[in-house]
């Protein structure tokens, strides 16, 4: 199967299956789409650089404003400084202070937004410890279109 | 040689890796997030995943050495390697990480290193192939091409 969007002459090198197209059109036959009616916005919590920019562009590619932190005390301080956010991504491994940890403070601030624990390699064990403290969802990385679209469209209809 | 033959190219090239599993879809799903106005993402992400790496393969290396090995810092290294190669798409690396966390938990040394060895070798691997990858999409936009969009169904 040929791909689409073999075009010529065009030095700025975008990635778009049909240039010249309305923006409406999908990115890619595998992104599911979500266009939000309101503005959300969502906190990156993780202690790897290259992790915080992988989840912050797959959020802001669906247009939502992001922030990110590097580690549980900085998002713990942020959140009680009074910054909302709509969902805030946790890996459970963070420095300075654990995500377990980090996700009991948020919540003991009576913070109810959505909170999505994630971590590189899932035990059943890990899971239900996260769950406890705090977080919605539990996942393992990496965060894709497929588990982050259904949650965008319940936040967007909230 | 002109852009159509290079941008062939570069397809046979992007499939080869993902056959050989070397690339899985998420990178492809990466690739998509990149636009006009993020044009460089995926350079970007892929060179913070060889910073990030060869930082966590020279730690890990370091932890082996020692004379009474710390298995939970070997394991928090590995845990993280295990994140970032499946966060950038790079299947076998991930697999190797997988292999690794097992002896980790056995307490195996000869394992552990046998498993060190082969998740470098699985590392430089596939950063020949991204470098090379990106050295053909170099070649395409200087010759005033543009990148071909990969699409899951071949």
């Amino acid at each position: 199967m040929a791909p689409a969007g073999v075009a010529s002459g065009n030095p700025a090198a975008p990635r778009r299956a049909n240039e010249g197209a309305p923006a409406e059109e999908e990115k890619g036959n595998e992104f599911p789409r979500v266009i939000l009616r309101n503005r959300l916005t969502a906190l990156v919590v993780d202690g790897s650089r290259f992790c915080r920019m992988v989840e912050q562009g797959l959020l802001q590619a669906y247009g939502l404003e992001t922030q990110a932190v590097d580690n549980g005390m900085a998002a713990v301080e942020l959140i009680a400084s009074g910054a909302n956010f709509n969902l805030i991504v946790i890996d459970m491994l963070l420095p300075v202070l654990n995500g377990l940890e980090t996700t009991r403070q948020i919540r003991a601030m009576g913070v109810r937004c959505k909170m999505l624990g994630v971590t590189a390699h899932f035990y059943e064990g890990e899971r239900q410890a996260f769950l406890a403290a705090g977080v919605d969802e539990f996942i393992e990385k990496p965060l894709t279109p497929d588990i982050l679209a259904p949650i965008l469209r319940e936040l967007d209809s909230q | 040689m002109e852009v159509g033959q290079m941008q062939g190219r570069l397809v046979d090239y992007t499939k080869s890796l993902f056959m050989e599993g070397f690339l899985d879809g998420q990178f492809l799903q990466l690739q998509q997030l990149q636009d006009e106005s993020n044009p460089d993402f995926v350079v970007e992400v892929v060179s913070l995943f060889f910073d990030d790496s060869e930082k966590l393969l020279n730690d890990l290396t370091m932890a082996l050495d020692q004379k009474n090995v710390d298995f939970k810092k070997v394991d928090a290294h590995v845990h993280q390697l295990k994140g970032s190669s499946s966060s950038i798409g790079a299947q076998r690396v991930k697999n190797a990480c997988i292999a690794f966390r097992n002896f980790c938990e056995e307490q195996n040394i000869e394992a552990c290193l046998g498993c060190l060895q082969q998740v470098k070798q699985e590392y430089y691997l596939v950063k020949n192939k991204l470098e090379t990858l990106f050295r053909l999409e170099r070649q395409i936009v200087a010759a005033g091409g543009s990148i071909p969009l990969m699409e899951m169904g071949f």
